[in-house]
């Protein structure tokens, strides 16, 4: 039916395995309950789809016939992936304002927002 | 036996289990004395690193999969599996490692942290052994505070250094000092019994005590982080007194000081932080429960024939809740356990207090001179309540100028923001009466 609005689905990727090694109890409690506030917010206005945390374990595979084969993908947890949330939102920007909306920023924890796209070429990153 | 799926996570929609308040920071003290049991006293930094990792694991997944149904059993869990990995890689364990291996694996197969009585008994025991290293005589009373709050409250050294008014680097040096001086001197991790046990108790009473009043002073911007203070105190105290080693009329009467006088917590500020003295308290807004168990305690307290300072200090915090208004306050009763506190400690403090008891029963007059007569009142030279308790009776005699002089010097003397308001009007209203006169 054309009267739902266009929305698309979009990435929030976290980056950062590394939280902040000097936070209080307290305060790891705190970020963590508002963040679970915020996504349980975000699911119940149908924004956020699926959500997963992801672990340091991991292997890069490359090269032709994917015959290199890396322990640990990531060359530095300050860049590693922590977990993604899958959105579906109207705008690039709505996406980002929600992103943006994250708790962990304040704590070290960076995040990426992806269009994704069935076209090849049309993706494009943005942090926050 | 619960197996560990019992715990899994609730999904993100629908009913979010809560988190009890500071339910991170308690476990956070429980988690670090068990380990420490595990790992020996000597290791407590690799305890408390155990800990904060596994409180990251939880912030690390929590956030997608909402709070697991038994959050602290989560907790226990992830720290045991973090400890057993740390063993196995850590060559300093290498000669311990099955012995340990074995004592944390029991942990999860005999009981289940939540519902045993066994593991609970197991936690309040390491509580209570680390409680007793934290105060170890060798110990200098700041490295007890500051290591009791770190390890058994689970307060970060930013947090400390907030309640204390220090830098967090001047905390973490403490910290450091006081992990290291239990390593060389071998501070055991036992809860002392015979004739070790009373003086050894004392020795943790006394660093409750300190905790609780380093709360209950009057607050700064970090008001929030000094109640908890109390509440930490009470809280240790409580456990404390449950276990036979601790279950002493004297640490009755120190849990009922605290709970009658944490009792009047709401209502010692208005809305704006300005400090109100007793006679413009809210007494409907005290917390009647609190002071309901804090008379409870004081009752057990009077088992057998000892009086401890706590007792009087007990009883004139008593004397206070049972006042209905600020004028039916039994002053005799309260001077009368003043003078047999003086006998106790001759604190000239105490001594300053004991004289607004004795202006309060005898006039304005009469506290002047007791405060003249303080002995080692020297002491109290740079100490800002003097000159305020000076200014008050002063003002009470219609001396408006030497009451301004002496809030002048009081002003001048401290850093609270909420003194320096409260002092700024008493000496304004001086100077305004003053004026006036003219």
């Amino acid at each position: 039916m054309s009267t739902q609005p266009v929305t698309s689905e979009y990435m929030l990727l976290f980056r950062g395995m590394h939280w902040d090694k000097n936070l209080s109890p307290e305060e790891i409690q705190n970020v963590m309950s508002r963040w679970i506030a915020w996504f349980d917010r975000l699911t119940q206005e149908g924004k956020a789809k699926a959500g997963q945390p992801l672990t340091e374990k991991g292997k890069i595979i490359s090269g032709k016939k994917g015959q290199k084969v890396v322990d640990g993908p990531f060359a530095e947890s300050k860049e590693s992936i922590a977990g993604y949330i899958l959105l579906q939102a109207a705008t690039l920007d709505e996406a980002v304002k929600i992103a943006k909306e994250c708790p962990g920023l304040d704590y070290g924890i960076s995040v990426e927002v992806r269009l994704v796209d069935q076209q090849i070429g049309r993706g494009f990153a943005v942090s926050v | 036996m619960k197996k560990p799926q019992d715990t899994g996570h609730s999904p993100p929609s629908g009913e979010i289990s809560q988190l009890t308040e500071h339910l991170f920071r308690q476990e956070a003290g429980k988690l670090v004395s068990v380990l420490t049991g595990i790992f020996g006293i000597d290791r407590l930094q690799l305890a408390e690193d155990v800990v904060q990792e596994a409180l990251i694991r939880a912030l690390q997944t929590w956030p997608y999969y909402g709070v697991p149904n038994n959050p602290a059993a989560w907790l226990t869990q992830t720290a045991k599996n973090l400890a057993l990995d740390l063993i196995r890689r850590e060559k300093l364990f290498r000669d311990k490692q099955p012995e340990i291996v074995a004592t944390t694996e029991q942990w999860s197969v005999d009981s289940s942290p939540d519902d045993s009585p066994l593991f609970d008994t197991e936690i309040k025991d390491g509580h209570l052994r680390l409680m007793f290293a934290c105060c170890h005589p060798l110990m200098v009373e700041e490295e007890q505070t500051v290591l009791a709050l770190k390890t058994l409250c689970g307060f970060s050294a930013a947090e400390i250094a907030k309640a204390f008014l220090a830098t967090e680097a001047a905390i973490a040096k403490r910290l450091t000092r006081a992990r290291q001086k239990i390593r060389e001197l071998r501070i055991p991790f036992e809860i002392p019994s015979g004739e070790e046990l009373a003086i050894r108790l004392d020795g943790v009473l006394q660093t409750l005590y300190l905790l609780f009043n380093e709360g209950y002073k009057a607050s700064s911007g970090a008001s929030l982080v000094r109640e908890e203070l109390c509440h930490e105190a009470i809280r240790l105290a409580l456990l404390l007194a449950e276990h036979p080693a601790g279950n002493r009329p004297r640490i009755h009467a120190l849990i009922a000081l605290m709970l009658l006088n944490t009792a009047r917590f709401p209502t010692r500020t208005d809305t704006d932080g300005n400090i109100l003295r007793l006679k413009e308290q809210d007494r409907s807004r005290w917390d009647r429960a609190m002071i309901a168990r804090g008379m409870f305690h004081l009752l057990q307290s009077a088992e057998g024939d000892e009086v401890s300072d706590y007792h009087l200090q007990a009883g004139i915090a008593a004397c206070h809740c049972a006042a209905k208004d600020y004028e039916s306050t039994d002053w005799p009763q309260i001077l009368s356990l003043y003078n047999r506190l003086v006998e106790f400690d001759d604190s000239p403090v105490v001594a300053l207090n004991r004289a607004v008891a004795v202006a309060n029963v005898d006039g304005p007059t009469a506290g002047i001179d007791a405060v003249k007569a303080i002995r080692n009142r020297a002491k109290l030279s740079s100490y800002y309540l003097l000159y305020a308790v000076l200014g008050e009776l002063e003002v009470q005699l219609d001396h408006l100028q030497t009451a301004a002089d002496h809030f002048r010097i009081s002003l001048k003397l401290t850093e609270i923001k909420s003194e320096k308001m409260f002092l700024s009007k008493r000496l304004q209203a001086c100077e305004e009466q003053t004026a006036k006169g003219r």
